[in-house]
Order: C-alpha cells, then structure tokens, then sequence
C-alpha cells in the first residue's frame, strides 16, 4: 500500500510465514527465471518508460538512499557533523524563515525534507476524518496507555505548523522540535520527562505540535541510541541541527503502517484551536519546551542539569548509528525463501567425496598451525608441511602415497591440459582468422578432449590424419601463416605417428634385424671386428678421407661464395647404406679423426640430414666403437689413449647431439630418437658406458625441459604426452632393476684412476680414492631420469641405487677425516653431483645426512 | 679409384703408426703428415732404441716426443701398430 511497501510488509511477512510450513520448491520459485523469451509486448517498453531512458546499473536497494531526492537542497549530513558546525548554516537557512512565509514553500513545497515525507502518499487516503475531539481523544488514551503509542493512530500535526506558532525569535529552537523529544538517552525512564511538565507550562502555547510524533518511537530501542545523540545535541546550545532527512528512514520504518495521518492543513487548524491539545503534546515531550523559552540561559540551564555528552561519546554514538544504517540498509531485501535457496546453494558447493583431498588447503593449514614455530620463516614451514602431507617423496608422514600418487598425476595433467588449450588461443589472436583454424587445428593432432582429469581419464587417440591433410588444403587458399602451420603439424602428426606405429612393435623389424648382431653387446675392444661388418677398416678410412676431401671443398666454396652442394658429402657418409651390417658411418665414429670432423660435416647438413644422421647414429649405438670402449664390461681395463678417445669423442660429438637438440630439434624428434635408441640397443648395455649414459641423458633431460617449457607456453599435443609416457616407460622397463649397473665397479674406477690422476695426489686408502672418478655423469643421468619420471618410477629409482647414495655419502664423510683442500673440494664436489640427483625428488644431502629440501 | 702407396698411408692420417727406421729403431706415434718422400710428422710419438750390450744381450730404452718429424731416408716400413703392442 505504502509507498515503499512499508504497509505492504506486515501482510508480506504472514504470506511467507504461512508458505514456510510447507517445504520450498525450488523449481517452482527459480525454474526458468533467467531464460525467459522474449516478449511479446516489448515493444511497448518504449512507450511505458520512454525511449532514451539511461540504465544505470548502480541501483541502491537499501532503504537508506530510497528516500526521495526531492530535498537536493538540503545537504546530506550526518548528525555529528551537523552539530559540529554549529548554528552557522542553520542560521542561514533560519534567516530566510524568519519571516513566516517563506516557511510555506520550505516545508509545504519541499516538505519531503520533513519527517512526513513518508506518510504523505497516504495522506489522501484519510482525508480530514479526524476531528479536534477525535484528536485530543486519541492523544489522551496514549496518555493513558504509553504501549498503546507505538500502535500509531496519531495525529501528525503538520511540520509547518509550529513555524506559525513559535516566535520569530524562537526560530533558533524550531529544529530541534524536528527531533523527537523521546530520545531520551538509553537508560532513562520516560517518567522525568513528565515531571518536567509545570515548569514548561507556560511554554505549551509554542509546543510545536509534531512533537506528538515523537512518542510512537519511544519503545523502539535499536533508534534510541542515533536519536538520544541528537537529543543530547540539542540540548545544547545549537540546537539547529538541519538533518530531518537524515531521520526520516529510521522514522518511516518504525512507523505503522496504520498510523492516522493528517494533512498538514488540518492539523494546523486542530492546533490553533485547540491549546489543550498542545498541552497534552506537550506533556509527552516536555524537554522540548526548554528551548521554547527562547532565553539561552535557558537552554544553558538545562545543559546544567542534564549532563552534556563527551566527544567519546558522542563518537561512540556516532559509530553505533552508522551501524544501525549499515544494517538497516539492505534489510528486508531477501525473503526467506531467497535466503533459503543460497543457503543451499551453498552448502551444495562444499559437499565432497574425498574431504581429505578436496581439503588441501586447509589440511595444510592446520598442519602449519600445529606445527607453528612462530619465528621461522613462513615459507619453509609451507614447504615442509606440504612435502609431510602431500606424499611428495615416498608417501609423506602419513604414508598415503597412493592419494599422493594420484594427486600428483592429476595435478600434472591438469596442468598439461591448461597448457594445451591457451596456444589455439594464441595463435588465434595472432592470426587474427576466422575460426576454421582452431577447427584445423585440433583436427591436425586428433580431438582434444578438454575435461581431463584424474577421475575422468584421457580417451586413446584416434590422429585423423586425412583430414588434418584436407583441412591443409582447405587453408591453402589463405596463404597465411596458419597454412605453414598446418603443414608444420600435420607433417609433426606424421612423425609422430611414425614414431607411436614403431612403439607398438618394439621388435625389431626386418630392415634392422639384417643389421642387428647378436653379439654386438659384448664384442671384444678391437675395432676391427666392427670395422670388418661396414667395410673393413680401409673401406672406412678411405671414406673418412673422402668426407675431409668433401668438406674441404664445401669450405672452398662456402669462402669463395660458391654455390653449397652436399649432396656428394651426404654420399660419402653413406648413412642411407643398407649394404653393410653396421653403418658406416657409425665406423667412421671409431676414428678420432672420424669424430673430429663432425662439427664441420654438420656445418653442410640441413635438418632432416641431421636428423637422419642422428636416428642411425642412436639406432646402432652398440655398434658405435665408443661405447664398447668406455663401458666397463667390454672394457675393463681402459687404456689411457682409450680415455682421451672418450674425452675426444665427449668433447666434440656430445656437443654436436646437444646444441642439435636444445636448437633444432622438436618435441616429437627427440621422442623418435630415443625410440630408436631403444628399439635398436641393449638399453642396460649402453648404459654402462660413460658415453651411452651421456647420451641418454641429454636425450631425456632434453626432453623434460620441452615438457617443461610447454607446461607454460604450450607446444605439446596431448598424444605426444602420452607418447612420450610410452617411450619412457619402455626406457624404465629396460632399465629397470638395473639401474645400480650404471655405476662401474671399483676396479675399473680404480684404473681409471690411476690413469688419470697423478699418483702423488692419490691417497694410500684406495677407497677414499674413489672420490676421483667423476660420477657427475651418473648423477645426472639418474637426475634426469627421475625428472621425468613419476612417483613410482622415482620410488624404483631410489630402491636401486639406496647402496650408492649411501656409499657416496659415506665416502664423503669419510674424506673429513683427510685434512687437505683438496679432500674438501672432493668433498663437496660429491654431494653436489648425489644432489643433483636427490634435489629432482625434494631432497637434499648435507653432512652425512638426506633431508627434505627446503 | 687409383690408388698410390702414399694415398694408402693417407688412410692412416691421424692414425697411430709404427714406424720402423733404420739404425734399429722404432718410433710409435700419430700420424700427422708426410710426403712423397715419406717424410713423416709423428705427434706423441714414443721411440724405441734398441742395443745389443757386450754380452749380446738386446736392450731396449724408450724416449718420448710431443712431436717429432722423420726424415724419409731413415724410413724403412710403416704400418700400423700391433693390438697387443
């Protein structure tokens, strides 16, 4: 009924009450709220509520600021700033109401700004039902029956009313008639203010009469405490306090939706006639008269009697208030049934199969908490806590390590699956085209499914490689850069697919198996034997010679500026030579010179070249004259020109493989090359020489830091992830349980040893000794393996080689006892390279002791 | 593809060779060069000087050179070094 649905509330109220018996249908109270269609009369928006209507979107719910604007006049202010100003600007305003007319204008034309600002939408509606009598009958019982107040029913005299009654000299005092005169501070009973009444007597002819509003508020505590301030300030000498606005919500609310209004004329009239009744109004606010008498000694009297408040008072006061707007503001905006359906909607949100899990956080958190040592730093106590709870390394504290197992690798994938899915996003803002390339180009690896996680797993890819091929033609047209970049994958998809058709037979085709010699693994150091598979030895010298005599031309020609022809060069090294058991390239390897005219072979080759070089190179590894040499079980007893052999070969090739990789080479290339390398060796062979593991390690740590790399700016498909998962498996698999092998026996170390070392420098004890075989390779091969390897492979890793992480630990433990710099260098030297190793699984070993790295 | 004697020893380019001189010695060493008067440059080169003493007795002492060029007068056989050598 009311204008702000103030009437409306008490029916509301029963209305929801009545539905609450009954259970709440969500369906019916929100199903379809949101997609409603269009309407049919839409169209007549326009007409209803104008055509050029600006839409804020800034809406204000809150009682507080619904309040008319039609004040604009009145600055918005809060009580306390009010009366710290003082009397100055209400003075102003009083100056231009001295004289009684403009009065009109300022509570009848913009009376909004007055309490009745709330009630006069309704006063149409009971339009002078009230007589005098009716009046004067009404305020007795009220009299009678303070209780009865609240009920409303009240006469509302007009606030222009007491402008005509009270003497111009009085102005000073006609706002603080505005405050109602029961706010009485907390505490105070309501009886005092009645005894007050014969000295104010004589007063009651300037009883402004809208003190009779007051009372009904008198018993509603949460708006004694903002109002009784005002009370205070009024008492005080500036009692000017302009603020009615800011009391008008408060007082619209508390007031009845029943309440008898008047219109302000009648109530004028009723009060001019009527003395008695102002003296019945008078009488429920007696303080008010006080400032009626319009003698400041006056008020200053009353100041005396009634304490005046403190500023920490006062402030308290004011904090209290605004509170009480605070959170009154929003009140009554949600029905029961609103706050119903987010409540649960809430609760559906932190239900939860694993609590355990889905908690993290908080499990961490706790742990932080009851392990808190205040002083330390934040971060090692997070880190320790997450390591204890998370199962990092072997299960944690608890020993949960298949949740941990399984957190893990559902972090790794969501992770790989956020990658993978930003690029096409890139490229499409790159490419600024439409959108058939994104089409294009999740068609060119196969369908990526982007709901990836540990529950609900990857699907098998299926490559559509036919139409990867149409979507390249589809493009073609374009001649963008997308066009390259669909050639780019589909030939990637090719190799790819290349490379996972030859993970499914891991068995060695008929092209290789003519090639492979079954006792390739163990043939003796000579040379000769090799040689004699791809040629002989002058077969393979003489094309040695012949790639110098190659290369030197294509210098010739590179310094001359000569047109660069390789194609003569790529003959001589015969890598696409099928005539021999081993190629001979590969023999070429056994010469020093061989190795040392790599780099400069590799200065004419282009990529694919490399590349083709590179997977024969990997593919016969066994074969390859260095790695029988430099592995302990076909050499056991290196010579010192062996060593420099390996050195060479180290120094020189090695360097070759890892500026082609870390430069060239993609994602899928080093895949293939370490299938090949795994498809054509005794894996466990090869890694028992220094080379072999060497090899194998640039292979795989090279391929986890593309892996890491992709985790931020994504280049790997979902199918080379998991081709990769297959490739190092079998790499696992392969090594598996012999793992502690990598690490030569102490008689070959010892050898290399005393080769290598001055004698001088050597200790008596050959097993401290040990500490001058350089194991950094070791290490790093066993870094790299864990690296890419999960938990479990990292578990197995660990189990192998328990005996020489401790025997290393030993060792340098042991050289404690050894008082000379250089021990402390060995010293330290060891534990950086076993760290190397132990800090890829969150570990760290430091005095004798493997802790958690921190 | 014609082969010379000398392009045969071109094989062994950076090869280690023995080579046998007159005057009962021997040298061990890596190829580096020659020419067609088998001049040789040998690098790392290990020489062996065998005596007989007056009891008839064959001694043998070694001197090693970084690098060492063989004039080819004193050359009388080159080859490659045995396995067991």
């Amino acid at each position: 009924m009311s204008f702000f649905g103030f009437d409306a509330s008490l029916p509301n109220s029963e209305k929801v009450n009545s539905k609450k018996k009954k259970p709440l249908d969500f369906d019916e109270t929100y199903k379809g709220l949101g997609d409603y269609e269009l309407e049919e009369n839409d169209y007549l928006n326009n007409e209803t509520f104008g055509a050029n209507v600006e839409l804020g979107t800034d809406f204000d719910f809150g009682h507080g600021d619904s309040t008319p604007v039609s004040n604009p006049d009145v600055p918005h202010r809060s009580y306390v700033a009010a009366a710290s100003t003082g009397m100055n600007v209400p003075q102003e305003n009083l100056d231009t109401t001295i004289d009684l007319k403009p009065m009109e204008s300022l509570w009848g034309g913009s009376g909004h700004n007055n309490q009745q600002v709330m009630q006069q939408p309704i006063q149409p509606a009971e339009p002078q039902i009230l007589s005098m009598e009716e009046i004067e009958r009404q305020q007795r019982q009220l009299q009678m029956n303070p209780s009865m107040q609240q009920q409303g029913g009240y006469v509302m005299p007009p606030p222009g009313f007491m402008q005509q009654q009270g003497p111009p000299g009085n102005m000073n005092n006609q706002f603080p008639n505005q405050f109602p005169p029961q706010f009485v501070p907390p505490g105070m009973p309501n009886q005092p203010q009645f005894q007050q009444i014969p000295q104010d007597f004589h007063q009651q002819m300037y009883q402004p009469p809208n003190q009779q509003f007051h009372p009904q508020q008198m018993n509603v505590p949460p708006f004694q405490h903002p109002q009784a301030i005002e009370q205070q300030q009024q008492q005080q000498p500036r009692p000017n306090i302009q603020s009615p606005q800011e009391i008008q919500p408060n007082q619209a609310i508390q007031q009845q939706p029943n309440e008898a209004m008047k219109s302000p004329s009648v109530e004028q009239e009723a009060m001019k006639s009527s003395v008695q009744q102002q003296h019945l109004q008078s009488r429920l606010s007696p303080q008010q008269h006080r400032p009626r008498t319009s003698s400041m000694s006056r008020q200053q009297h009353q100041q005396q009697r009634r304490e005046p408040p403190s500023a920490e008072e006062q402030k308290r006061l004011q904090i209290r208030h605004a509170k009480v707007e605070k959170i009154l503001k929003h009140s009554g905006l949600m029905t029961p049934r609103d706050k119903d359906f987010i409540t649960r909607y809430q609760l559906s949100q932190i239900v939860t199969e694993d609590p355990y899990n889905e908690d993290f956080y908080f499990q961490v958190y706790k742990i932080i908490q009851r392990g808190g040592v205040v002083g330390e730093s934040n971060k090692g106590l997070i880190a320790r806590a997450y390591l204890e709870h998370s199962g990092h390394r072997l299960g944690g504290r608890y020993k949960r390590a298949d949740i941990a197992l399984q957190r893990m690798q559902s972090q790794v994938e969501k992770a790989v699956t956020v990658a993978k899915e930003r690029p096409h996003k890139n490229a499409l803002e790159i490419n600024d085209l439409d959108k058939n390339s994104e089409h294009g180009r999740d068609g060119v690896l196969g369908k990526i499914s982007s709901t990836l996680n540990s529950k609900a797993p990857r699907r098998q890819l299926q490559i559509p490689l036919k139409s990867a091929n149409s979507n390249d033609n589809s493009t073609s047209s374009l001649g963008s850069p997308i066009q390259g970049n669909n050639m780019m994958n589909a030939a990637t998809s090719g190799a790819l697919e290349e490379v996972t058709e030859s993970l499914g037979n891991v068995d060695i085709n008929a092209k290789s198996r003519v090639r492979r010699r079954s006792s390739y693994a163990f043939t003796s150091v000579d040379q000769n034997s090799v040689l004699s598979r791809s040629g002989g030895r002058k077969f393979v010298l003489r094309l040695i010679e012949t790639v110098y005599g190659e290369v030197l031309e294509l210098e010739a020609n590179l310094r001359s500026g000569k047109k660069i022809d390789n194609n003569k060069l790529w003959d001589a090294l015969h890598i696409d030579d099928e005539a021999y058991e081993v190629c001979p390239f590969v023999s070429m390897l056994s010469f020093d010179k061989g190795v040392k005219i790599m780099p400069r072979i590799f200065n004419f080759l282009n990529k694919e070249q490399k590349l083709k070089l590179l997977q024969i190179f990997f593919s016969e590894l066994s074969h390859l004259n260095i790695i029988i040499i430099s592995s302990y079980k076909t050499n056991p007893t290196p010579s010192e020109s062996q060593l420099k052999q390996i050195d060479l070969f180290q120094t020189v090739f090695l360097k070759i493989i890892v500026s082609f990789l870390s430069n060239n080479s993609n994602f899928i290339e080093i895949m293939g090359l370490l299938l090949h390398l795994i498809k054509n060796n005794n894996v466990s062979f090869i890694s028992t020489s220094k080379i072999g593991l060497n090899l194998i390690t640039v292979l795989i740590s090279r391929a986890a830091l593309i892996r890491q790399d992709s985790n931020r700016s994504n280049i790997l498909s979902s199918p080379e992830i998991s081709t990769w998962n297959e490739i190092y498996d079998k790499l696992f698999t392969s090594l598996e349980s012999k793992l502690s092998l990598i690490f030569p026996p102490k008689e070959y170390t010892n050898k290399i040893i005393s080769i290598t070392n001055d004698p001088q420098f050597l200790q008596d004890d050959t097993e401290l000794n040990l500490c001058y075989y350089d194991q950094a390779y070791i290490w790093q091969f066993l870094a790299s393996l864990a690296l890419s390897g999960k938990l479990n492979h990292q578990r197995i890793i660990i189990d192998e080689v328990r005996d020489e992480i401790f025997g290393t630990i030993t060792l340098a433990e042991s050289l404690k006892s050894v008082n000379s710099n250089d021990s402390t260098y060995r010293r330290e030297k060891l534990y950086q390279d076993l760290n190397l190793f132990l800090n890829v699984m969150g570990l760290v070993s430091r005095d004798g002791e493997i802790t958690e790295l921190k | 593809m014609s082969d010379t004697p000398l392009d045969l020893l071109k094989l062994n380019l950076d090869e280690t060779v023995y080579v046998k001189l007159r005057g009962a010695r021997a040298l061990t060493g890596t190829l580096q060069a020659f020419d067609s008067h088998c001049n040789i440059v040998l690098s790392d080169a290990v020489e062996t000087i065998y005596e007989l003493d007056g009891n008839g007795e064959l001694s043998s002492k070694e001197k090693k050179s970084e690098m060492i060029f063989v004039r080819g007068d004193s050359v009388t056989l080159i080859t490659t070094p045995n396995a067991d050598e």
